[in-house]
């Protein structure tokens, strides 16, 4: 068990290392000038002499004037004091300030839909492989959920619900006549804001669960204790619940692989529905060239991608017993 | 009178007394002094003259008692809405185009993620209607030029802040001034001309200038926000010109009240000076939206959320003709133009640096389709001087009919061909004289679509024609570093919109000296020194004097259509649309309605945004 | 032995339901792709008809968009920029994944260690991050530049199941009894691994294939996606930048997502029915 930690906690911080790093270069690697966009962002300055003397402010202000290896430094020394500069598209504000406002959003919105659509979805695929003809019905919508791109599906939903049914509404994460305040008002509100874009991704999530399900317990039902268990006689009902045991593992695994997906998948689900979430910012931000802002929102991504990881091994070392006493089972 | 006077001091007296025993919460948002004011007004609303002295004495309570203003929150007698009232609101959209960031007047680009703050929380000294060509008093009740090089301005009488001081004649020089000790404010530049502002008392200034510039300082006039000294004069220069000024204090009809990621909101300041003179605007709050793209806010407008939307909203012609929105025009082109849209060519770079090729191209490019096609008949084609149609009055009718140029394809073939442009290797695309291959790129920010298919129909057009041009959509960072870096072949660009003056457009275009970084004009670094004579001669010429402002402009247009260092082609509009089912009485060309501009995006406020707020009455009274 | 066992899989193959119907739509849109071209008359981008939007009807039979552009031609022209991106972007992927994925799964050790490492990394980035940023780098992107970085990103989900499969193989008789005869490495994977592994393979392309599509139908749609072509996600992007269905022109945005959805739902009925095949086990079902 600890090995399996081990390694994986290693992993983890090699990528958050090269994730950093190449999270720093965005900036200085990137055409154009950054300081030259702050300026002419932040107003026209006609003046010669005094665009000079606002265009060294500014590089000092972003630390641009020193050697590059210092700068690195100085990034890692700032990122580890919770630093992480200040935002060109939303000038002056501090990037953290920004991110913190938008990652509520994210939480609120990748959480419910990931957790639920597993869960439906593997229940749900499950449920299809108990006989031919609940396959045949049902797995399609399986497929064609799964196979939906994102937006596609958001904005058929927006469509649809929000302006022809006239239900929900299909943009912002509350209404546009409330501030935000601990009533039943406001809450419902959020609620109906966000139901258009989870349901959005709960759908294409549950679909891609449901299949893979499926697929995973018929191949169990076929494994040879599955028959050996029918040959004693034991109840279908049992028999089944084994194979959902033993299928349940790799799909945990599986949901940590698709992380990355489903969080491409929020990105232009945000978009269409301009949910303000990290995504939306990001996009934002690389439309503004704002690279301090892209940094940070590729990090907030990262970590958090990272600890959904880690959380999702943690939850397969108690899930899996094997894996506990440093048995074979599922390598890194 | 002095009944109410004791009951409003005991009042006072009361809620001093509950500080002391109340929590001490967190410093709150300015509206909460509104809050308190609005408490006492009520009483006194009845007669006028009353109103006027009680308040200035309630509002030296308040300026006292500074706690009070906190406490009020915890008593329930004044509870923060949480939720807004649909028929006192008024939500608009189409001006931001990022989250609120500052409220410093003088940072005109992040002004565009929090329109409204010059307009609702600051004022200028006059108003203009673009629709008329007039100044409208605004804090000025008169200016004028007493002599060549001396202005005069006087102040109206009774202007207040928000937080209740006087606004006197020390406040605008104040400003002023602060633009000479600072060079990195946009209008210091007035300083080259301006020698000293002097407050004679407390509503008289006199301005005198060193050879002025009589069209600029027009500008000014209407687009300087005024700010308080006894708030800005303790403050650092850095705080002055990149800080955030959290918490507005200006004299403005609207206060700032809160705001999230995608919306502004203001709320009505009930001490407004401007009521006795104008009226007090009907709607309590607005809501400034942001939408992260046209179409959400098409989506938006469908569903009637939205009272007034500044955006582009595609298919606009649709949408008033299935009655969603209404327009200033029932028909085409529906909206008021707003500024010209330019083509600009890069002349440092081959072929562009040919006037016979630049004039050639101005005759391929496909502009009625443009307005036909690209904008669904929203727009209007541009006179070749690329003067808006409210100072048509200035377009020379002999040049233009001399040198304008039509969309005429065989015209620019021939026009080609006489300058030595042909077709040598058969690919269907001339080359230069010398033979070189011409191959150019024309460019509009990603995400702008109709600009996006202007440039699609433009590079077309010029195909036709036999010049390899191809459209090309960089992110808007990147274009604009191309702008103003002067890298890009050509590109479009309107930044020179609505004003008094034609000298605002040709400052624009021909602007000088040409510098490394050009960023508020002539991105095709066109160097003309007899050009730019010209223009410096106009910009001297009294605003007064029409005459003569039409023999400079007739002396730039001629040079300008000769050598066509940029290519004017369609009015872009003043996108406007809106639904009266909350609000009515908007600008439109129907006969009793009011015909002003009715936009709020940035520079618009004192161009008609704000009339056209104190217009609006409720639908339903 | 060989011929018994291609005509099994054959017979299994045509047999199979799932395999048929995928392959179906599969070639229905392909043959669309290849041949549509022929049939239209005008360019994706010209503005043909002057009054604007149209549904469908005999002369457009997609209608056309809000511009007057042949919505049916832009469509048959983004099904080939979509199936080149499938194919080329998903083929790179393939083709990395195996030659990682083999590597390390023959080779075992620190080269297995340190691959598996690299495969970890690159799996855990979210890879839409790192495209948007790179993508937005350049400013002139192609449909080629799009399947490389689509190519370049996708590869580790090839390389972890190529992997798991070469390690299981690898300890097989028949390969321990080539590799005692004497027989070169590569002569060994090429001859003994790579056949048994075959279905692996072409599963797994498939797979890529799909995912390539979306992946790039979700770069079109944000504005990243190549900016001298169509392909059906910009179709989408465009539809929905100019209000489509908001303003009922349902025949702009709703045939790119649907070929899409029907393509790679395709896909993935086929990768289930040839796992059927391949896999008897699953035969009954």
């Amino acid at each position: 068990m600890r090995r399996y930690l081990g390694r994986k906690l290693l992993i983890y911080l090699l990528t958050f290392f090269l994730a950093v790093t190449i999270d720093w270069m965005i900036p200085r690697f990137m055409p154009g000038d950054p300081i030259m966009n702050v300026m002419s962002r932040i107003g026209a300055v006609v003046n010669p002499s005094a665009a000079q003397a606002m265009y060294e402010y500014y590089r000092h202000v972003f630390g641009l004037d020193l050697p590059i290896w210092q700068q690195y430094f100085n990034f890692w020394n700032s990122l580890l004091h919770g630093d992480l500069g200040i935002s060109i598209y939303v000038f002056p504000t501090p990037v953290k300030t920004v991110l913190m406002r938008a990652v509520p959003y994210d939480i609120f919105l990748l959480i419910p839909s990931i957790l639920l659509s597993w869960w439906a979805g593997n229940h749900f695929g499950a449920f299809a492989a108990r006989s031919k003809w609940l396959d045949n019905t049902v797995s399609p919508i399986g497929y064609i959920l799964t196979a939906t791109p994102y937006m596609w599906l958001g904005i058929l939903l927006a469509w649809l619900f929000g302006i022809v049914l006239g239900l929900f509404p299909i943009a912002g994460a509350y209404s546009f006549e409330l501030r935000p305040a601990l009533s039943l008002t406001f809450i419902s509100s959020v609620l109906k804001h966000w139901f258009l874009p989870f349901a959005s991704l709960f759908l294409v999530g549950f679909g891609g669960w449901a299949i893979g399900m499926r697929n995973m317990i018929i191949y169990e039902l076929e494994a040879d204790y599955s028959h050996y268990l029918e040959a004693l006689g034991a109840p279908r009902k049992l028999i089944r619940q084994y194979a959902f045991q033993n299928s349940i593992l790799p799909q945990i695994t599986g949901l940590a692989l698709q992380l990355g997906v489903i969080v491409a998948g929020a990105l232009v689900t945000e978009v269409v529905f301009s949910y303000p979430g990290i995504g939306y910012l990001l996009l934002a931000a690389i439309q503004n060239q704002d690279y301090f802002l892209i940094q940070g929102c590729f990090l907030f991504i990262i970590i958090g991608v990272l600890i959904a990881n880690f959380g999702i091994d943690i939850i397969y070392l108690i899930v899996d017993p094997r894996t506990r006493r440093g048995m074979a089972g599922e390598t890194a | 009178m002095r009944k109410r006077l004791l009951s409003v001091l005991s009042l006072g007296v009361v809620l001093s007394l509950l500080i002391a025993c109340g929590p001490t919460p967190q410093p709150q948002t300015v509206v909460q002094t509104v809050e308190v004011e609005k408490v006492v007004t009520k009483e006194v609303e009845k007669t006028v003259v009353e109103t006027v002295q009680v308040e200035k004495k309630v509002v030296e309570t308040v300026q006292v008692e500074k706690p009070v203003e906190v406490v009020v929150t915890a008593t329930p007698a004044a509870p923060t809405e949480a939720v807004y009232k649909r028929e006192e609101t008024l939500y608009v959209s189409g001006a931001a185009w990022g989250p609120a960031s500052t409220w410093n007047p003088f940072q005109p680009g992040s002004l565009a993620n929090t329109t409204g703050t010059i307009g609702n929380v600051y004022e200028f000294l006059f108003a203009f209607d673009p629709m008329t060509g007039e100044f409208i008093p605004w804090l000025a009740e008169s200016g004028n030029w007493t002599d060549a090089t001396t202005y005069e301005v006087t102040l109206r009488q009774g202007l207040t802040w928000s937080d209740g001081q006087p606004l006197t004649a020390a406040d605008v020089r104040f400003t002023f001034e602060l633009g000479q000790k600072y060079a990195a404010l946009w209008f210091s530049p007035v300083w080259r001309y301006l020698t000293g502002v002097e407050a004679m008392d407390d509503t008289h200034l006199k301005f005198t200038f060193n050879d002025p510039l009589y069209q600029e300082w027009a500008n000014y006039l209407y687009n300087l926000p005024i700010v308080p000294k006894h708030i800005w004069e303790t403050r650092t220069e850095e705080e002055i010109t990149t800080g955030t000024n959290e918490n507005p204090i200006g004299s403005g009809a609207y206060l700032y009240e809160t705001r999230s990621e995608d919306r502004n909101v203001w709320i009505r300041n009930e001490n407004w000076w401007g009521i006795k003179v104008f009226g007090k605007p009907a709607p309590k709050r607005i809501v400034d939206i942001r939408f992260s793209s046209n179409n959400v806010a098409l989506g938006a407008v469908i569903k009637g959320e939205v009272d007034l939307s500044n955006n582009f909203l595609p298919g606009v012609a649709t949408l008033v003709q299935k009655g969603y929105v209404k327009t200033y025009f029932a028909d085409a082109p529906y909206m008021l133009s707003a500024n010209t849209a330019v083509l600009f060519l890069n002349t440092t770079k081959k072929p562009m640096d040919d006037a016979k090729f630049r004039r050639a191209l101005a005759f391929a490019i496909d502009v009625p389709s443009i307005v036909n096609v690209a904008y669904a008949n929203l727009v209007k084609a541009a006179s070749p001087t690329g003067l808006l149609p409210s100072l048509s009055r200035f377009d020379d009718p002999d040049v233009v009919a001399r040198l304008g140029y039509t969309f005429d394809t065989a015209k620019a073939k021939k026009m080609l061909a006489d300058a030595g442009y042909k077709d040598v290797n058969g690919d269907g695309f001339v080359e230069a004289p010398d033979g070189s291959k011409i191959e150019l790129e024309v460019t509009c920010p990603f995400g702008w679509t109709d600009w996006m298919a202007a440039i699609d129909i433009i590079a077309q057009s010029a195909q036709a024609a036999g010049i390899n041009i191809k459209a090309a959509t960089p992110d808007y960072g990147a274009w604009n570093t191309a702008l103003q870096g002067g890298t890009f072949d050509m590109t479009l660009n309107n930044w020179a919109g609505m004003s008094n003056t034609p000298w605002t457009l040709y400052n624009l275009l021909f602007r000088h000296p040409i510098q490394e970084q050009m960023q508020s004009g002539n991105f095709g670094r066109y160097d003309n020194k007899e050009m730019f004579d010209l223009v410096d001669a106009l910009a001297k010429v009294p605003v007064t004097d029409e005459v003569g402002m039409k023999a400079a402009c007739s002396k730039i247009q001629e040079l300008m259509l000769t050598d066509m260092p940029m290519i004017p082609l369609w009015y872009n509009g003043l996108w406007a649309q809106w639904n009266d089912s909350i609000w009515t009485n908007w600008p439109s060309e129907a006969p009793d309605a009011p015909k002003i501009l009715p936009s709020t995006w940035s520079g618009y406020w004192q161009m008609g945004g704000l009339m056209t707020l104190i217009n609006l009455k409720p639908a339903q009274p | 032995m060989k011929p018994k066992k291609k005509n099994e899989f054959l017979y299994f193959a045509l047999r199979n339901r799932k395999l048929r119907i995928g392959l179906a739509i599969i070639l229905f849109f392909l043959l669309l792709a290849l041949f549509g071209p022929l049939l239209i008359h005008n360019a994706p981008f010209d503005y043909v008809n002057p009054m604007g939007a149209e549904p469908p009807s005999s002369q457009y039979w997609f209608g056309t968009t809000f511009f007057g552009q042949d919505v049916f031609a832009q469509f048959v022209l983004g099904l080939r920029a979509t199936f080149l991106v499938g194919a080329i972007g998903g083929g790179l992927g393939t083709l990395i994944g195996i030659l990682i994925g083999f590597t390390a799964g023959y080779r075992g050790g620190i080269v297995d260690e340190l691959l598996n490492m690299l495969t970890n990394i690159v799996l855990v980035i979210p890879t839409l991050a790192v495209l948007l940023i790179i993508a937005a780098y350049l400013q002139v992107r192609s449909i080629l530049t799009e399947c490389l970085f689509i190519g370049l990103t996708a590869w580790p989900w090839a390389a972890r199941a190529i992997r798991a499969q070469t390690f299981s193989l690898r300890a097989r008789e028949f390969v321990d009894l080539a590799r005692m005869s004497g027989m070169k490495p590569t002569r060994i994977i090429f001859t003994e691994i790579a056949p048994n592994m075959m279905s692996y393979l072409v599963m797994t392309f498939i797979l890529q294939f799909g995912g390539a599509i979306l992946n790039a139908a979700t770069l079109d749609f944000i504005g990243l996606g190549p900016t001298n072509a169509i392909s059906l996600g910009l179709m989408m992007q465009y539809a929905v930048l100019w209000g489509a269905l908001l303003l009922g022109m349902w025949w702009w945005f709703i045939p790119p997502g649907l070929a899409i959805t029907a393509i790679v739902g395709a896909l993935y009925v086929m990768n289930v029915g040839l796992d059927e095949v391949f896999n008897p086990k699953l035969r009954e079902m």
